[in-house]
């Protein structure tokens, strides 16, 4: 399963983390350093699969947990516009 | 190796109302006033006195209902119209008290309306720093630092503060008594332009405390108190920009004050610079 980040969004990366903005809805949101690594990749067209990989890759995490991790913050970020399913 | 936690913390309210957010055009709404960005420009509306005023190419023109409406909602206007101006300038607005130290260097002070901006802004002038704006300060991105540059407002101190600050007895013929918070303006000496030291928000509290904040914190906060960076012309990325710059390229702090901070808050600051 592949997503792509919404035209809507604007993104500011720090050191600690990443601030988005919704140009559409209006709404800003902050993700942590290991959500601005996931949105990283979603700008980056990656696949879910590789995500979860990369994220089992560089932490202590079983893989369904990574899975379920990073499947709760894409369907969180779908709802608030931010990404888009992609086809491919 | 630390396990990911993905949660989005500190989703935080929109500082704008969601308007007309199915239409293609893209609609933003502060106070009174709605944004509407198309292709020509941004069309701005004053909703009570539906009064209308266009950005366009970098100028403002105005629109129905302009002329007759009250001087009030024209000012209103004509001032969120020269900040979309001067962001295509690369002048970008950011709502916080600015206020020089002696040193020359500029203090951002940010918070919620009533944190104690002109407050905290008023007692340091009586130490001898200088305003460059009371409700809002334009920033510029330099190659080796960031200017904050006036954005002129009168401070308004709350009479209520005559206990603190005696000198503000002789101003009660001036206080507007229709205002809840009592307050006098006063032209405190003042400046153009100065390199920025660092960001403070500020928050009223019982006891004292400054701490530093995270930088993801800080922008958001910031974007908070600076909604038009959400406005979505062709400036809006430049604007996230240079807010990420500031929040990144000085010291920021929450500064929670008391009543002590009125007498003490130059000390305070200075100290968090040493």
């Amino acid at each position: 399963m592949r997503y792509r980040v919404s035209g809507d969004a604007l993104t500011a990366t720090l050191s600690d983390g990443a601030v988005l903005l919704n140009l559409h809805s209006k709404r800003y949101f902050s993700l942590n350093e290991t959500g601005t690594r996931v949105w990283g990749l979603l700008e980056q067209d990656a696949e879910l699969d590789d995500i979860v990989r990369m994220l089992t890759g560089e932490y202590d995490v079983a893989e369904s947990d990574a899975r379920r991790a990073v499947m709760a913050l894409v369907a969180e970020l779908l709802a608030e516009g931010l990404v888009v399913g992609a086809s491919g | 190796m630390s396990s990911p936690d993905l949660a989005v913390p500190g989703l935080a309210q929109s500082p704008a109302d969601i308007v007309n957010s199915q239409s293609v055009a893209r609609c933003w709404r502060h106070g009174l006033i709605d944004a509407t960005t198309g292709h020509d420009g941004t069309f701005l509306l004053h909703t009570a006195a539906r009064a209308a005023l266009h950005v366009r190419r970098g100028r403002l023109a105005r629109g129905a209902g302009y002329s007759a409406a009250p001087p009030a909602a024209r000012r209103e206007l004509a001032r969120f119209g020269a900040q979309l101006v001067l962001r295509t300038r690369g002048l970008y607005h950011v709502h916080a008290a600015g206020v020089v130290a002696p040193d020359g260097r500029a203090w951002l002070l940010a918070g919620e309306s009533g944190c104690g901006k002109s407050t905290i802004a008023y007692a340091l002038t009586r130490a001898g720093w200088r305003v460059l704006g009371e409700d809002g300060v334009l920033l510029q991105r330099m190659d080796d630092c960031l200017i904050a540059h006036a954005w002129r407002d009168t401070l308004q101190v709350s009479i209520e503060l005559a206990e603190y600050f005696p000198e503000l007895r002789s101003q009660r013929a001036m206080v507007n008594w229709l205002d809840p918070r009592h307050r006098v303006p006063i032209t405190p000496p003042g400046m153009q332009r100065a390199p920025i030291a660092a960001l403070v928000f500020l928050n009223r509290a019982r006891h004292d405390a400054i701490t530093p904040l995270p930088e993801t914190v800080a922008l958001s906060m910031l974007v908070r108190q600076s909604s038009t960076v959400l406005l979505s012309d062709t400036c809006a990325a430049a604007h996230l920009a240079a807010l990420r710059e500031l929040v990144m390229r000085v010291p920021r702090f929450l500064l929670a004050h008391s009543a002590h901070q009125l007498h003490h808050a130059h000390e305070t600051l200075l100290e968090q610079a040493r």
